[in-house]
């Protein structure tokens, strides 16, 4: 069906993750002719979303071939429910519309008692991602969503609190000045002392090195916030909750990452953060639309064989790239490093770190709140040699699961595998027993993922000048290195043109073919004042 | 704000060259477009009509012309109220893949969805899909059908109407596809009414 793919194009990008599908945006944006390509039938590669059959797929070919080096390895999955419901009422075809109005109704009274044939006859509103992530409300990638306008093609909800794990509890983390002032764990003494610094961390500027910071170059940043004399519950909230970071963590990183934090702060919600509606998978989807409407061609399912430079008759270098038998031809190539062929990548390996994930689906909130809670929970290293540990709930109303439900994500720098990495942190919030009718105070986990995912995040530079390596996804909460590397990737191809700038709103739009021509206009009153 | 009660998002789908982007331009700009160039820079079409003595702003959506290799993302078909699936009458292939096409409808828009089926190119001599077989496929499938014709301007803005009217009936009675709660748009260009209320503006 695909054989009649045009063969020649200025730009072919392969692989449609994140990197990928802004660097492709970038370039048909600003007129360049835009194959762009994905081995697999859907889009986002390692940072796509799954609906639930399509997660069990993902699992199933990764475990089916191992083999192929596939970024993702030490799979392992768990149910905590039974197979059949043991409940007769539960027969739900396709009358998805009853379905959910007994679902409301029945929530207030008891909770439901999910099955794993539940989870497969409502798989469609599944929405799990392999990379979720957050936006700061100012980070680049809002910024470029607007200024791109690209921002029209997915919605947000705010994520409505941080939380931390502090005496052995979870316990929410003041981000705002309201919440400063509003908390009663924190006194009046420690509110003046908490604000001061703050104020100090917001006009830190990392070009002229104020006085505040310039003797704390290799200082960790928990001196300087004890240097300071903040409680051990300031510490807390601010070194793990708000910094994210570990006792290790030098005082200048953890003064960026405060910042970063605060200056996102008022602009949405109550939190600095943003989560993409139907997950993070959808954001290189919104690109590559803004792509195709630039006139780029999509094709999935196309995997690429070989890759080769070829030099023209006029000294004139183009990349020839085989698939399925035919021979597609760029000047520029923008390969994911997952799609990237071994014979473009430079010998030695990068030394990295790999990441430690996992997926629970659970019955209720970790911590019951009013409305539907979107939290960032920010667990400090519970061992010695240990990382600290993000989570990440999103509920229904995020498009992430159906009702009843919520899907949490952990996230570390791996040390040995993902599930003894992680389990002992999942052990302190949810509750594994599986009895769903028994009382507890914590939700119940009902089906468990847990995966160690290579990081691919480092740059690397290929063996060819003409062919970018795009960078997989890194362990960091947001989506900022992503952006810098496709900016930089669109520079070197694009030199000297902007990048993204706005497309147009559809009633700025005026088609060529409709413009009728008035007379022509007196051209001499304009030429006369070019003159002067 | 802008004036307008109600704002619907409508996208079409179906094979390339069916005349899906004749008919958003036909209903939204009175014209037919000449030769096929395409469209580039043009997202979605606007257009306000009145039902009821009440303005209701569609927003048409285009598929950008991912549907040529079968590569739409799934994020196109989110927080769509209704869905337009065609084909052209005289092509019997465009007819054969609609299988196809409600298979990734299911997998992916909200199955509340207002679905319409559209057999385009009534103005063509060389019909190949009768009508009734395409009725009967509608009916089979519970959706709307109706031929049209974007070159002779038949049907077209009868299409778009009555989806108008449908689903402001179905606002009314609470039936449609709930996308509220969400932030909504982040550069504050649309109010979204839900949980935070507010209107966002950077």
């Amino acid at each position: 069906m695909d054989d009649d793919l045009p063969t020649d194009f200025e730009v072919i990008v392969v692989g449609t993750g994140m990197v990928e599908s802004i660097v492709a945006a970038a370039c048909s944006r600003i007129g360049k002719n835009v194959l762009h390509l994905d081995s697999s039938d859907h889009y986002g590669g390692l940072w796509a979303s799954y609906n639930f059959d399509g997660l069990q797929k993902f699992i199933k070919e990764v475990n089916a071939d191992p083999k192929r080096q596939w970024p993702v390895y030490n799979l392992s999955e768990k149910w905590y429910i039974e197979k059949e419901s043991s409940e007769p009422e539960q027969n739900e075809d396709k009358k998805e519309g009853d379905e959910n109005k007994t679902d409301d109704s029945k929530a207030e009274t008891q909770k439901k008692i999910w099955s794993q044939a539940n989870f497969t006859a409502e798989y469609r509103k599944f929405n799990i991602d392999m990379t979720p992530k957050l936006l700061f409300s100012r980070g680049p990638l809002v910024e470029l969503l607007i200024s791109s306008n690209i921002a029209r093609y997915a919605e947000f909800r705010c994520v409505t609190r941080v939380l931390t794990w502090l005496n052995d509890r979870l316990a929410p983390v003041p981000c705002s000045r309201a919440d400063v002032f509003a908390t009663e764990a924190v006194s009046i003494v420690e509110k003046r002392m908490l604000m001061k610094m703050l104020t100090s961390i917001v006009g830190y500027n990392e070009e002229e090195m104020n006085n505040e910071f310039k003797d704390w170059n290799d200082k960790t940043f928990k001196e300087y916030l004890t240097h300071k004399g903040l409680t051990p519950n300031l510490i807390h909230y601010v070194l793990y909750a708000i910094a994210g970071g570990t006792d290790k963590m030098p005082c200048l990183e953890g003064v960026k990452e405060c910042k970063k934090f605060l200056m996102s702060l008022g602009r949405y919600g109550n939190t600095p953060f943003l989560w993409p509606m139907y997950g993070s998978g959808e954001l290189p989807q919104c690109f590559c639309r803004l792509c195709a409407v630039f006139g780029g061609v999509y094709c999935l399912n196309r995997p690429i064989d070989k890759v080769e430079i070829k030099t023209l008759d006029e000294g004139k270098r183009v990349v020839a790239i085989q698939s399925k038998s035919k021979t597609l031809n760029c000047n520029n190539l923008v390969v994911g490093i997952d799609e990237c062929p071994k014979e473009m990548l430079p010998t030695e390996p990068v030394e990295t770190s790999d990441i430690s994930k996992a997926v629970f689906i659970t019955n209720g909130t970790i911590m019951p709140s009013e409305k539907e809670p979107l939290t960032l929970l920010r667990f400090p290293p519970l061992t010695e040699e240990g990382h600290a540990v993000t989570v990440l709930e999103v509920g229904p109303a995020t498009g992430s699961c159906p009702k009843g439900l919520f899907v949490v994500y952990f996230i570390t720098k791996m040390v040995k595998d993902a599930e003894s990495d992680l389990q002992q942190y999942a052990a302190r919030i949810f509750d594994f027993s599986g009895d769903q009718t028994a009382e507890s105070d914590k939700p119940k986990c009902l089906y468990s993922l847990y995966y160690n995912v290579k990081d691919t995040s480092v740059p690397v530079q290929s063996v060819a000048s003409e062919v970018h390596v795009c960078a997989g996804p890194d362990v960091g909460l947001d989506f900022d290195r992503a952006v810098e590397q496709a900016e930089q990737v669109f520079k070197k191809i694009c030199p000297g043109e902007e990048f993204l700038p706005r497309a147009p709103d559809p009633e700025e739009i005026v088609f060529e073919d409709d413009v009728t021509h008035g007379p022509e206009f007196a051209r001499h009153d304009d030429e006369e004042g070019d003159a002067q | 704000m802008e004036d307008y009660k109600f704002l619907f998002k409508v996208v079409l789908v179906g094979n390339a060259g069916v005349g899906k982007t004749c008919l958003v331009r036909r209903f939204t700009q009175g014209l037919f477009p000449p030769g096929q160039g395409a469209t580039i820079g043009v997202d979605f079409m606007i257009k306000t009509v009145e039902v009821d003595g009440e303005k209701v702003k569609l927003q048409i959506w285009d598929t950008a012309g991912q549907e040529r290799f079968r590569s739409i993302t799934q994020s196109y078909y989110r927080s769509a109220h209704a869905l337009i699936l065609v084909y052209d009458i005289s092509c019997q292939p465009t007819f054969d893949c609609l299988p196809d096409w409600l298979r990734e409808i299911e997998e992916y828009a909200n199955n509340k969805v207002l679905r319409i089926l559209v057999g385009n190119k009534t103005d063509r001599e060389d019909r190949e899909i009768p009508r009734h077989i395409g009725e009967d496929f509608a009916q089979r499938h519970g959706m709307y059908f109706l031929e049209t014709s974007a070159k002779e301007a038949e049907n077209v803005e009868r299409l778009f109407m009555e989806i108008a009217v449908e689903l402001m009936e179905q606002a009314k009675c609470k039936e449609l596809p709930k996308y509220d709660g969400s932030l909504g748009p982040i550069n504050g260009k649309t109010t979204s009414v839900g949980d935070s209320g507010c209107c966002l503006r950077s």
